[in-house]
């Protein structure tokens, strides 16, 4: 896999949790009954291990 | 008149700990290497539970907890930087793991020395490294003062309780070294994760009946409480994006973290626990319900009351055994972590300033003999400091929250760009430290930016600019090769 592509699947969950954070600073829709700011970051929390699953996969750690 | 039963349990279970730990390392013959960095032999799921078990630490969660309690959302972040960091580190374990493998590494001023050649620099960043954990390990007896005197209810001193918890826990790392420090991170993790389960999900069940009515009230009666505040506000939307960032580029960036690192068996192993740890972020959702469960049942609370609130729930409404199972496990929340703090201070200082400044132990056997003596030495320092000034500690904290995270540059550009060189992580690592504390230590913070921030974005900047204008770093030992 190209260099930049894995480069992007580091910085989406990195990014998601970070600077992308103000811009879901809400609280509707509820998912779960969670607040959508704190569903959000746990979402991304959750997701995170496949990404850097496949990022190790692409680089033939796996 | 229930406080010995909670008490007893509390005993119970750190000494069950300890015997459990010393036990399962008795069969390892010492050397440094085994006694500093587990002979370079664990596994993904041993270091796993090591990481656990030192990263989480008992103000991870009264902080956690109490932050939820008094501010909401802007407790969020603890559960968004441990998994930033993750992903980070990614890139940066390999290099570390390797420099430590090809050169013998024992710790973090060691990595320094050997990519920047400088005796300088390595003992710049072993006095800092030092003197930025030992206001941490004094935070964990804070913790521990705090557990036993929920445990105990006026039954016991909890001052000189902790003493002897700690004592020993100094005996305990004196003889065991990391491999004990991962042994009784077995028994700590499960704790905390029955704990939480407890306090983050049964509390909520019983009281609201599910986590998502807790969140119809909290939203009712502190609407505030699920959102960050405004752009530039204090613990705004800038505060947590940079607060973020600053935490989880430094996650790893400690002393004992880099001794963690080196402890791996291989560099996959490393990359593994970047894939997995981020499952145990997770837990981290039980103390937001914990605090905000503890902010409807018990309102009102303020300053430290607001940290142990859940402890307060806990040990009005529940029987004495599940206090005592639920303090006995933040009690080994302090001391597992400590020992390694402990250790890591100590070989620090018994490798990097007696063996390479004063020639002191420099064989095997007198480097085993003089880390020892250090566990000691700044074990009992750190409990005189603590009895001596504990409030005044607290000042001192600032250096560790901002101060470690300001030697993440020299790993990220030490792995990934020749031409940095010694004068330019000197000049950053000093300019970054000192920026972040005088604003932080002047409760400045631009547009809600975290100071530690601001410290490692100079930080960055002036190693950039310096690298350029000196002379590139001979590393004479060839360096790891990086893809």
């Amino acid at each position: 896999m190209q260099r930049r592509l894995r480069f992007l699947l580091a910085a989406i969950p990195f990014g998601a949790l970070s600077v992308a954070v103000p811009f879901v600073n809400f609280v509707e829709p509820r998912i779960l009954g969670l607040p959508f700011l704190l569903a959000w970051i746990a979402f991304w929390v959750i997701v995170t291990p496949a990404f850097i699953w496949v990022l190790g996969r692409s680089e033939g750690h796996w | 008149m229930n406080s010995p039963i909670a008490l007893a349990i509390v005993a119970i279970i750190v000494l069950g700990t300890v015997v459990f730990a010393v036990a399962s390392v008795r069969r390892f013959t010492m050397t440094p290497q085994e006694y500093i960095v587990g002979g370079r032999g664990f596994g993904a799921v041993f270091l796993w539970v090591l990481l656990a078990g030192e990263i989480y630490t008992s103000f991870t969660f009264l902080g956690a907890a109490g932050w939820t309690y008094t501010f909401g959302a802007p407790a969020f972040y603890i559960m968004a930087y441990g998994t930033c960091g993750y992903i980070f580190y990614y890139f940066l374990f390999p290099w570390i793991w390797r420099m430590g493998k090809q050169h013998g590494l024992l710790t973090l001023p060691d990595l320094i020395q050997v990519r920047y050649q400088s005796r300088m620099l390595s003992t710049l960043v072993a006095i800092i490294a030092v003197v930025a954990l030992i206001p941490y390990i004094t935070l964990q007896l804070s913790a521990l003062q705090i557990f036993l005197t929920v445990a105990g209810g006026g039954a016991i001193d909890p001052v000189a309780g902790a003493c002897v918890a700690f004592l020993i826990i100094i005996a305990f790392v004196f003889v065991t070294g990391l491999r004990g420090t991962a042994w009784a991170s077995i028994i700590k993790d499960a704790l905390v994760i029955g704990a939480l389960l407890f306090v983050g999900l049964a509390i909520p069940l019983q009281f609201f009946g599910s986590p998502a009515t807790l969140f119809d009230q909290v939203l009712r009666a502190h609407p505030e409480h699920l959102t960050l505040g405004p752009l530039t506000a204090p613990k705004g939307s800038l505060w947590y994006v940079s607060t973020v960032l600053l935490t989880g580029l430094g996650f790893f960036s400690g002393p004992q973290s880099i001794g963690a690192i080196f402890s791996a068996k291989d560099e996959n192993v490393l990359r593994r626990n970047a894939m997995l740890l981020p499952i145990y972020q997770l837990i981290m959702l039980l103390i937001f319900f914990a605090g905000f469960s503890a902010l409807l049942i018990v309102p009102g609370l303020k300053g430290p009351a607001a940290d142990q609130s859940f402890l307060a729930v806990v040990s009005r409404y529940y029987p004495p055994w599940v206090l005592g199972f639920v303090t006995g496990t933040g009690a080994l929340c302090a001391l597992v972590p400590s020992t390694a703090l402990l250790l890591s201070s100590a070989s620090v200082v018994a490798k990097n300033i007696a063996g390479d400044l004063f020639k002191i132990g420099t064989d095997d056997t007198g480097r085993l003999r003089v880390t020892r003596i250090m566990v000691v030495a700044l074990g009992l320092l750190s409990l005189g400091l603590w009895l001596a000034y504990r409030t005044t500690l607290v000042d001192l904290l600032l250096l560790t929250y901002n101060g470690i995270s300001q030697f993440m540059p020299a790993y990220l550009f030490g792995a990934y760009w020749k031409r940095t060189t010694t004068a330019g992580v000197t000049a950053g690592i000093v300019v970054g430290i000192v920026l972040a504390l005088s604003l932080a230590g002047t409760g400045t913070a631009p547009f809600g930016i975290n100071p530690g921030f601001i410290g490692l974005t100079a930080n960055v900047l002036v190693l950039v600019g310096v690298s350029r204008l000196t002379q590139a770093t001979q590393t004479p030992a060839p360096e790891p090769e990086l893809e």
